[in-house]
């Protein structure tokens, strides 16, 4: 329930001018994407004469998007919009632990182990895990991935840890 | 049309060939078995479970699959390897409509409306609709493949960058009507996607752009990598909101009929001719056709519908039409490998490695010295197209009691299936992470109440429009009036200009209604 | 730069003979496991089907399966930088190819390993023609009026090719650098396309394997003017090589060639080109590659010497005819 007071705190924050601050917050992470991809592309090169560089075509689209973005941001301030939305933290969070944890594991310690110890940093993002029940699933669905992918599918995938195998 | 009846005839007696077993244990009794029906039967049910196991794409599993067909006579492997091909169109929906998360582009779009029918707890119909209209598409652009195979051929060939480009442009639109909100900001999240397509090598120098010197960046993002976290790990991470379970129980409550109403098939037949045909025409074109056809239907749909508004929150429709038209150009698709020996996408390019190995290289006259083969296979297709509506029709009642597992186990379930199938594209450790952070940044954008598919629609058309852009101003001299002055280009833009104008014109008019309302008041 | 290079070089050897001594049982009685062979293209490519065709007769010589990899991306350097780096005990191979073993180090100025230095040449496999295609109402009839028409027509002709760092690719540039044009060149993602555009008529002409040529040409089409190499292709007998038809200057193929890590010891690279060399004098392994419209090395050019005489060539070849990207 700290969210709501939270969001209530952050809508006070605003200033009156911001009608629609959803599109406004919006339009302006566009302006920074285009902003970013701009200077990223920046060492690429333009036009030869009639053809085609390298960079013609992303600064082309930068530009547009810019361009896009300051719309959007132009319709947050003349017209009423929706306010911001709560953001919750924990989901996101052990979501992207989970797969960082994957993509870690996955080459030195294989997949029966990756599988199972991001399967479990998942869980934690619910608040309404079980943890008797989310070990036994657990269990099964690395199993049950250890037989489809090798067996099922001819994927190559190392199953254990590289120190058992050698 | 006798010809066609004897060339039929041909592939049938090919696909229900029957080889004679004799197992010494049996004592010199022989067993006919059917291989390559067997074959097709195995392609297909390959096929589905790919194309339902998230990430996975049909590429990389015919790639991986290739080696095995390098065993088998060359027409079963070919059998086989097609089953797999549209094994795995039929059950890339599945996942979309069980759990948001298109395994490719041509189910982008029926994850829009499938997943929300599948919220109002009709997965089944829309699951069952998604099958039906798959194999109606199938079983019509088999008959079409064999009877217009040639002429149609003439269509591939009469289309150059130009044409490309303006079908490219075309496609942009589509993306454009197929949002439900807000225009100015679904040209915005195609730009995002067009922007995105940019990282990777540029076609004619080289160049690397955009990519930070991360080699995993070098060829450019992945479609599936994109995907998975704007759809998959996105909805994920926001059904962890609070607030979410309420609306998941009521999903697991509310599940009635696993089968279509009779007002559902009403509903959707028309969708599914239309779909259908869109679908065969846009299929033959190699390099991009296929990929606009489900979007194309969709588009088409919502703008003949007499309430567009229920699109996007499960309309029917919206699931029969792409579908159909992602079945029926998959199978067109096969025109220019079967006619011209040249493949078309990524997919025949590997069933073309797979006739190299068998030494049969294809050409154009594949068709007259290779006939069992040929027609072999567009049997088979038929053949196929009939096994997996009925793999999949019973099948949809065993995923729709998968929605009621509950989403705590659910949940991390589907992020491991989506890593272990994003790190077996390319082996990269780093794709997982990009997903994860595409997952991230799709959160946002629910947040901020931007639309995802145009921006995958963007990212897919992005390079084939750059590429097709240059190529035709490389061949013209940098002349921009080609788009306008070779007929078949020239009316893709008309189209696409039309098509502009009927997706702005509402929502100005809607804007002036608002405007009205406020002052009224 | 050479002198460090060179101390490399010796470093390695010095180490891969101290590797023999401390495990002369080891190459003696190799190979013990499974063999990896990395491709650095996708399944089914030309460079796959020959390395399928060849491991497999090597795999029965040698008593241990070899398992094919693919690895692809970046015009298959990453893989065959994956190579590069691989344990030099002779269980990891890799078919190497004229783009990743000498091209590439005129195209990439940032390749992560070197062609020359970092691998121990085993044999060279096959070569794969390559042919000079033309829309089939190109108005040249032969290769000597083509030469003409391009050299007169150099702003007005569109030669097509595969990508950059591609076979179809460098080998046209090869020709254009031969003949002293520069037309424009249109990129396509792949031979496939290139090859509809070709048929299509929407570009003038290319340079190409001989494996995806032959269906076309016998086809009608397509026309070929001339085969880039020393002698005619059984698949194609009526057409001429460039040496017959007046432009000597332009000898190319597409070879294959397998490779192993610096430092793989030398009796297990003489047994692995014994190997090699067996599975080219098998009859069937003959009729495949010949198939294919593959040449097949000789016994002079199956030296492990010869390799590496070819790789420093090409990649001199290539430095020259190729400008760097980026």
């Amino acid at each position: 329930m700290t969210d709501t007071q939270h969001s209530v705190a952050h809508k006070s924050i605003l200033p009156a001018w911001i009608r629609g601050p959803q599109d406004f917050f919006g339009g302006i992470a566009l302006m920074l994407i285009a902003l970013f991809a701009l200077w990223a592309s920046s060492d690429l090169q333009g036009m030869q004469g009639f053809s085609f560089g390298a960079g013609t075509a992303p600064r082309m689209f930068g530009y547009l998007l810019l361009a896009l973005g300051a719309g959007i941001t132009a319709v947050g301030v003349f017209t009423e919009g929706p306010h911001l939305q709560v953001y919750a933290w924990r989901g996101p969070l052990f979501v992207m632990l989970a797969i960082v944890v994957f993509a870690l594991c996955i080459r030195p310690m294989g997949m029966i182990f990756s599988a199972m110890a991001s399967f479990m940093v998942a869980a934690i993002g619910s608040h309404e895990t079980q943890w008797k029940e989310t070990f036994i699933v657990g269990v099964c669905l690395t199993a049950f991935c250890a037989l489809l992918f090798p067996y099922a599918l001819g994927l190559p995938l190392q199953m254990l840890p590289t120190f058992l195998i050698r | 049309m006798g010809d066609l009846f004897s060339n039929l005839g041909l592939g049938f007696g090919v696909v229900f060939q029957f080889v004679q077993w004799t197992p010494s244990f049996l004592g010199g009794m022989s067993i006919p078995i059917p291989v390559n029906i067997l074959l097709c039967l195995i392609g297909a049910l390959v096929g589905t479970l790919v194309g339902v196991l998230p990430g996975i794409g049909t590429i990389a599993t015919v790639a991986m699959l290739l080696p095995i067909t390098f065993g088998l006579p060359p027409v079963g492997a070919l059998i086989m390897l097609a089953g797999i091909y549209y094994g795995a169109q039929y059950g890339g929906s599945t996942t979309s409509i069980l759990v948001n998360i298109p395994g490719e582009a041509g189910s982008v779009v029926t994850a829009l409306d499938g997943f929300q029918m599948a919220k109002q707890g009709r997965a089944g119909p829309a699951l069952a609709i998604a099958a039906i209209g798959s194999f109606f598409a199938g079983c019509v652009a088999t008959v079409l493949i064999a009877v217009l195979g040639a002429p149609l051929t003439k269509l591939a060939l009469a289309f150059g960058p130009a044409e490309y480009f303006s079908l490219m442009v075309l496609g942009l639109i589509f993306a454009v009507v197929l949002a439900k909100g807000s225009v100015l900001k679904a040209i915005a999240m195609i730009v995002f996607g067009l922007l995105l397509s940019m990282v990777g090598s540029d076609i004619e120098t080289g160049a690397s752009r955009m990519s930070f010197n991360i080699p995993e960046l070098a060829d450019g993002l992945g479609f599936a990598t994109v995907a998975m976290g704007l759809f998959g790990f996105a909805e994920i991470i926001r059904n962890l909101d609070a607030g979410g379970e309420g609306d998941r129980e009521l999903v697991q409550q509310k599940v009635t009929g696993l089968m279509p109403t009779r007002q559902d098939l009403k509903d959707s037949a028309p969708a599914i001719l239309r779909g259908t045909v869109l679908g065969s025409i846009l299929g033959i074109l190699p390099g991009g056709g296929a990929v606009i056809a489900s979007f194309a239907a969709y588009t088409l749909e919502k703008k003949l519908a007499k309430n567009p508004k229920r699109f996007g929150r499960g309309a029917i429709e919206g699931v029969a039409a792409p579908e159909s038209a992602n079945n029926a150009a998959a199978q067109t698709s096969f025109i220019p490998l079967l006619t011209l020996g040249i493949p078309p996408n990524a997919v025949m390019a590997l069933m073309v490695g797979a006739m190299t190995i068998h030494g049969i290289v294809p050409g154009p006259q594949v068709m007259q010295k290779q006939p069992e083969l040929v027609w072999g296979m567009i049997a088979s297709m038929w053949i196929g197209n009939l096994m997996l509506l009925i793999i999949n029709l019973p099948l949809v009642g065993i995923w729709v009691r998968l929605l009621r597992v509950p989403y705590r186990l659910m949940f991390p379930s589907i992020v491991i299936f989506c890593c272990i199938g994003i790190y077996s594209v390319n082996n990269a450790p780093v794709d997982v992470v990009l997903a994860g952070v595409f997952g991230l940044v799709g959160y946002w954008l629910i947040k901020h109440d931007f639309e995802p598919a145009p921006l995958l629609l963007g990212m897919v058309l992005g390079p084939l429009m750059e590429e097709n852009l240059r190529r035709a101003l490389l061949i013209s001299r940098g002349d921009g009036t080609v788009f306008f002055t070779r007929p078949l280009s020239a009316s893709l833009m008309a189209i696409s200009a039309f098509l502009l104008v009927l997706a702005i014109l509402p929502s100005l008019r809607k804007k002036r209604d608002e405007v009205f309302v406020e002052s009224e008041t | 730069m050479k002198t460090l290079a060179r101390m490399i070089a010796a470093g390695s050897i010095a180490a891969a003979t101290l590797g023999l001594v401390a495990l002369p049982v080891a190459a003696q009685d190799y190979p013990t496991r499974n063999i990896t062979m990395i491709i650095p293209f996708a399944a089914g490519g030309p460079t796959d089907v020959i390395a399928r065709i060849v491991a497999s007769d090597m795999s029965k010589t040698l008593g241990q399966q070899i398992v094919i990899e693919n690895v692809v991306g970046a015009g298959g350097t990453t893989a065959a930088g994956r190579a590069a780096k691989a344990a030099p005990d002779g269980y990891t191979l890799i078919m190497g190819h004229m783009g990743t073993h000498a091209a590439s180090v005129a195209l990439y100025p940032k390749l992560a390993y070197n062609p020359e230095t970092d691998f121990e040449p085993v044999m060279l496999a096959a070569g794969t023609p390559i042919l000079i295609l033309a829309r089939k109402d190109f108005e040249p009839k032969d290769l000597k009026e083509f030469v003409a028409y391009l050299k007169a027509n150099e702003a007005k002709v569109n030669q097509a090719h595969a990508g950059i760092g591609a076979v179809s690719h460098v080998t046209c540039e090869l020709l254009n650098s031969v003949l002293g044009i520069k037309p424009t060149g249109v990129p396509f993602n792949g031979t496939g396309p290139a090859m509809n555009a070709l048929v299509g008529g929407q570009v003038d002409y290319m340079c190409d394997q001989i494996v995806n040529a032959v269906p076309q040409i016998n086809g009608g089409t397509i026309k070929s003017y001339a085969i880039a190499t020393p002698e005619r292709n059984p698949s194609l007998p009526d057409l001429p090589t460039t040496l017959e038809a007046g432009l000597p200057a332009y000898q190319v193929s597409a070879w294959n060639a397998i490779f192993a890590p610096k430092g793989t010891p030398a009796p297990i690279l003489a047994k692995l080109n014994a190997a090699a060399a067996k599975a080219l004098d098998d009859e069937n392994v003959r009729k495949r590659l010949l198939d294919l419209g593959s040449d097949i090395p000789k016994a002079e050019g199956r030296t492990r010497q010869a390799l590496a005489a070819l790789v420093k060539s090409d990649v001199a070849r290539w430095k020259s005819v190729l400008k760097p990207t980026n």
